[in-house]
């Protein structure tokens, strides 16, 4: 009992001291800004944007990035054989801007999105790939800024910002929302700190010579951008991250808890396919390695203790322990609380950021939602180690299959947090 | 404009401020020396007849007889813990005060304890000087604030004392030093809360200065970007700190009043309602205006001067953290009918001097000496005077304080119990809590020995007097025994049914042993 709240007690303040990361000085908050654009267009872009069942909203995407400021880009769609709605809203839109916007057809025979992008990746022609999901909302500035970002800083890799922004739409998209916050804004500038960065699955930019010497993206993993993202650490790459409220990437959160539990079980999954491949094992600094080891079990772990810590309260309470031993139990809870205290300044910070209207009663569901927020990432993370050794790994998972579906399979091929 | 993360580049901070910040000696190590140079000077003035001088008091006793409690596994106090003050300050001091029981094991326990207060005392004397520098002064007024904390008779009296304001007020300086750290640091700010928490759970009353701290954060984040994530590392280090005490009593079932049972919140209900204010300090005669002169007559000079300060610096941007301390700290002392404890200067004290060294900066930044002779005159008759008037005091007070042997009679006594009654293991002693852990050192039974208040008190312990007085072998009168006779009638019952066997001390304040006279109708 006393073990066990120590190493949760550990974990938790571990946790929170890398979260907190970008706010610790005024001056690493600064560093993790974009930093201005010269307004010069060195690099040309090659946008890569995997379209499966999304007919629905793939046409606004690609007219946004369309507006794009940037001089040299052009657009790959790629669709699926299989999926001719798709196909046709890609076809139209494609008329509309020749010469900028390519369609590319996948034919592989299982679907998923590595296959699709390592698809479209022989016709690439820019400098630079980069990657969006059918439903994201593109800021114009964005090429510009990525541009002037590789320049000024040599990197291999620039990952932008993604943010989910329904805050208010449902008790846990909150949550979502201020995980998305805390991850790009905070969490994400540390891993490239340090050398090892498991990348967002959009708004990630890779030279393309890279890309190609890497072998394009893992067709069999389930988190095929933190699969890419720890190969590129491993090879020494270096990754930038740039944070600008102006120019992220908007998405919506999942539709319903179902679809942000399967989501997650299929992140947790990939991640615990990535670490099971071994390849952070390559890692030079042993750090590095440990922070590899530490993240991608991360998912786990968070969920382990965001179950046993209230557990263990209950029973220092009811079950009359001596009094040290009881108070031991709480010394985790402090971490997970000062989470919480940073979450609804998060929230704040958020609304400000974004200039959205955070009223009280988001707060308050902030706070009563957190234990079942932690309760769903915990089913999710045990649904995924129990695909994982049933051997249960297809990409798409059951409900996503259909036809049918649009919200769901959107939010579905979201980054990973 | 910024630089991105990279894996191969460490961000610098923008400016490079870092190494040049006040506070933080890098490469220039006049600070540290000149600091060190100072508190070890200090130090010594605290450590010279540190045994002698004060007298003993009842509650250095309490305090180090609840941490001997501690350190044996016997709970958190040697009586029932009835939660009357937080009990952190008393778990330092039992880290502490172990040592020089095992170095020391014939002194008067309290003189020997007193010899843990000695690391605190450095420790508040380097935040001074650290806070100073923090606050941006220079380094001569720094050190003029660490030297008034250090030197003042006052501070020099009840700064040797066991006291729990000591280490809260150590606590209290830490939160202030951490919230003006120079680096902003997130986690400096947390530290600071959970500093803060410490503080107030080593002395509830030190919750009163935790303003200052939250202005000096407030004026230290003022215009940074993380402002509001420095107030909230603060409240989360504060709160999660500080929730463990209740914490604690809600465990032991002890955190609301019910029969049969101490608790937290009864506690709070007795120190905040019932409990009786000792008058005005404006008042000679109430028992506050007596206290506020016994201080006068240590040192007037860090008071007045103190207070003095306090005003002008509120009017100062870089001095109002302790200006707003020194505010609240006066108001709380003056308030009407309020309940005004002997130590309570001791949580003032380094405010002051670090107000006194402010404003002495403050007033000769104001003055501007450099450009014009009359300016200098007026500066140098300034500084002629202050030092015509506190050296002389000061010297008479500090060489009172490294002379004085107040605490013969209590050590003459304790040898005496230990050597000369016979039976100890089966004698009953009524005694004060100075003497107390020496008589269960010296054999006597623990719970044979009482504490004079819980005679009349303690009902568990009359109940353990089957016969009443009758039970009692032995009466250690002193002064602060016979203080309050009325109040205590076993203990006026005892005095006047005994005979003195052993005298010590002068005959105005003598501390006798008296055996009880049982045959007595």
């Amino acid at each position: 009992m006393i073990l066990v709240s120590l190493v949760l007690a550990g974990f938790a303040a571990v946790t929170l001291w890398w979260t907190m990361h970008a706010w610790r000085t005024p001056e690493t908050l600064a560093s993790t800004r974009f930093a201005a654009p010269d307004g010069e267009h060195k690099l040309t872009f090659s946008l890569l944007v995997p379209a499966r069942h999304e007919q629905a909203v793939l046409e606004h995407t690609v007219e946004r990035l369309l507006l794009s400021t940037h001089a040299g880009f052009e657009i790959i769609i790629i669709v699926g054989h299989d999926d001719p709605e798709t196909a046709e809203v890609a076809m139209r839109v494609a008329a509309t801007s020749p010469g900028r916007i390519f369609v590319v057809t996948d034919h592989s025979e299982q679907k998923n999105k590595p296959r699709a992008l390592n698809a479209a990746l022989p016709y690439c022609r820019g400098d630079v790939v980069g990657v969006f999901d059918a439903e994201d909302q593109v800021d114009p500035e964005l090429l510009a800024h990525v541009d002037h970002a590789f320049r000024a800083t040599g990197a291999d890799v620039v990952q932008g910002g993604v943010q989910l922004i329904n805050f208010h739409s449902s008790w846990y998209s909150l949550h979502n929302c201020l995980e998305y916050f805390f991850w790009f804004r905070s969490r994400l500038h540390l891993h490239a700190r340090k050398g090892f960065i498991p990348l967002g699955g959009n708004t990630v930019f890779v030279r393309t010579e890279t890309l190609r010497e890497a072998n394009g993206w893992d067709g069999t993993c389930l988190a095929e951008d933190c699969d890419l993202g720890v190969r590129l650490s491993s090879r020494g790459k270096r990754v930038a991250v740039a944070y600008d409220s102006a120019v992220v990437t908007r998405e919506e959160t999942p539709g319903s808890v179902t679809a942000l539990l399967k989501q997650r079980t299929r992140w947790n999954q990939g991640f615990l396919q990535v670490y099971r491949k071994g390849e952070w094992r390559k890692l030079p600094g042993f750090g590095q390695r440990l922070l590899a080891r530490y993240t991608l079990t991360g998912p786990f772990l968070q969920a382990f203790s965001g179950i046993v810590i209230p557990i263990g309260i209950a029973i220092a309470i009811w079950a009359r322990l001596p009094v040290g031993v009881a108070l031991l139990t709480f010394v985790p809870v402090m971490p997970m609380v000062a989470n919480l205290v940073f979450q609804v300044v998060g929230l704040r910070d958020f609304g400000e950021q974004f200039d959205l209207r955070i009223r009280w009663h988001h707060y308050a569901r902030l706070i009563i939602g957190a234990f079942p927020y932690a309760l769903v990432l915990a089913v999710a993370a045990l649904r995924a180690v129990w695909r994982e050794y049933t051997g249960k790994r297809n990409w798409e998972l059951t409900a996503h299959v259909g036809a049918h579906l649009t919200k769901p399979a959107v939010a579905e091929s979201g980054v990973t947090a | 404009m910024t630089v991105l993360d990279r894996p191969d580049v460490a961000v610098e901070p923008a400016g490079g401020t870092a190494g040049a910040l006040p506070g933080v000696p890098k490469k220039n190590r006049t600070d540290l020396y000149l600091a060190g140079g100072l508190t070890a000077l200090c130090l010594v003035l605290l450590a010279w007849n540190i045994t002698g001088f004060p007298m003993a008091s009842d509650d250095e006793g309490t305090y180090l007889a609840q941490a001997w409690a501690v350190a044996h596994g016997k709970g958190l106090a040697h009586y029932t813990y009835w939660y009357d003050h937080p009990p952190l300050a008393w778990i330092q001091l039992a880290g502490l005060s172990w040592l020089p029981a095992l170095v020391f094991p014939t002194l008067l326990s309290v003189a020997g304890g007193r010899l843990a207060m000695l690391p605190v005392e450095a420790v508040t004397l380097l935040l001074v000087y650290v806070i100073c520098k923090r606050l941006g002064m220079r380094r001569w007024a720094a050190a003029l604030g660490l030297l008034t904390f250090g030197l003042s008779p006052l501070a020099l009296t009840m700064n040797r004392q066991i006291y729990l304001d000591s280490f809260a007020v150590m606590w209290m300086l830490a939160a202030l030093t951490l919230a003006l750290s120079p680096r902003r640091h997130l986690w400096h700010y947390a530290a600071a809360g959970g500093a803060a928490a410490i503080a107030v759970l080593s002395k509830e009353t030190m919750v009163i200065t935790l303003p200052a701290v939250l202005v000096a954060m407030w004026q230290k984040a003022a215009r940074s970007t993380t402002r509001p994530w420095a107030f909230g590392a603060f409240a989360s280090g504060l709160a999660l700190v500080g929730i463990f005490y209740p914490l604690y009593a809600l465990l032991r079932g002890e955190l609301f009043p019910g029969d049969g049972h101490v608790s937290l919140i009864g506690a709070w209900q007795f120190q905040l309602m019932s409990r009786s204010g000792s008058g005005s300090v404006f008042d000679e005669a109430s028992g506050s205006g007596a206290l506020i002169d016994s201080w006068l007559y240590y040192d007037s000079v860090i008071l007045f001067g103190g207070l003095a300060a306090t005003v002008v610096a509120l009017f100062v941007r870089k001095l109002r953290a302790p200006g707003i301390a020194g505010l609240v700290l006066a108001l709380v002392a003056i308030r009407p009918g309020g309940y005004l404890p002997a130590m309570y200067v001791v949580q003032a004290l380094p405010f002051l001097a670090i107000l006194i060294a402010g404003v002495t900066e403050f007033g000769f930044d104001k003055l501007r000496p450099a450009r014009v002779w009359w300016r200098w005159t007026i500066l140098g008759v300034a500084v002629v005077t202050a030092l015509g008037f506190v050296v002389p005091h000061w010297y008479v007070g500090d060489r009172r304080a490294l002379v004085a042997n107040d605490n013969a009679p209590y050590q003459e006594a304790a040898d005496y119990l230990r050597t000369q009654l016979p039976d100890r293991a089966g004698t009953t002693l009524v005694v004060d809590d100075v003497l107390w852990l020496d008589a269960v050192r010296a054999g006597y039974t623990r719970d044979n020995v009482i504490w004079f208040y819980k005679l009349d008190l303690d009902t568990a312990v009359a109940a353990r007097l089957a016969n009443g007085w009758r039970d009692v072998d032995y009466i250690v009168s002193t002064p602060a025994l016979r203080q309050d006779p009325n109040s205590l009638p076993t203990v006026a019952k005892l005095l006047t049914n005994s005979t003195v066997v052993a005298s010590f001390g002068p005959g105005s304040g003598p501390v006798e042993i008296r055996r009880v006279d049982k045959e007595n109708p």
